[in-house]
């Protein structure tokens, strides 16, 4: 894995900021704006960032995810904050309301029946402990396909 | 990584597929505050492989399955 700089974790820390503020992944413009750097040096530390797994982009360099932040919509909604977001997965799906430390509502479907799991989330614990949750992937794994992980 | 509505869902979902590994959502929730808190604090560092595995350790998260790469 890659070291990351202190450059880097700038832009890393700019990057997840904008995210929070805008309710969407930020652009390299985006994340330029409010560092001082320019676009093209955004991008070249989101792929070091990338490699250091710190975020994750999408085939055209693009913010794919921001841990536990979703950059597109997925099966995985969760309100918090006053906004609704995507998490990555069910997993992640928790991470939103610790990450901004606040209870949340988190939508889901089984994947095997397709109904929907409805789970609120308060103190960081859900209030309905029923539903389980599989984890396909070994750990060792996680990070050779974090899209399908 | 993904919530079901019980184990049997699990199963069913699986279809003859070894499972991969069942964990309580309350664990799920454990972990997560363990592993995201500091997502979004302005000075963040990066977690060691080592300060992941511990995470997972305390949590009964134990054995090869779980060994961070």
């Amino acid at each position: 894995m890659v070291a990351v700089t202190p450059d880097d974790l700038v832009i890393r820390n700019a990057t997840y900021r904008r995210f929070m503020e805008l309710g969407r992944a930020p652009t390299p413009g985006d994340v330029a704006a409010v560092t001082g750097q320019g676009a093209e040096a955004v991008s070249e530390a989101w792929h070091r960032l990338h490699d250091a797994h710190a975020l994750v982009l999408d085939d055209d360099g693009g913010n794919r995810m921001a841990n536990p932040f979703s950059a597109v919509e997925t099966p995985h909604r969760v309100q918090a904050a006053g906004r609704t977001w995507y998490a990555n997965c069910g997993w992640d799906a928790f991470g939103i309301g610790v990450a901004l430390r606040t209870d949340s509502t988190i939508r889901t479907t089984c994947p095997d029946c397709a109904e929907s799991i409805e789970l609120e989330v308060r103190g960081y614990r859900p209030t309905d402990p029923s539903p389980v949750f599989h984890v396909l992937v070994p750990a060792h794994d996680w990070w050779s396909d974090i899209g399908f992980t | 990584m993904l919530v079901f509505r019980s184990e049997d869902h699990v199963d069913r979902w699986l279809a003859g597929r070894p499972r991969g590994a069942i964990v309580p959502i309350t664990t799920v929730a454990e972990l997560a505050e363990a592993w995201w808190w500091d997502r979004l604090d302005p000075d963040w560092r990066p977690h060691t492989r080592e300060q992941n595995q511990t995470i997972l350790d305390r949590l009964g998260l134990t054995g090869e399955f779980w060994q961070l790469g």
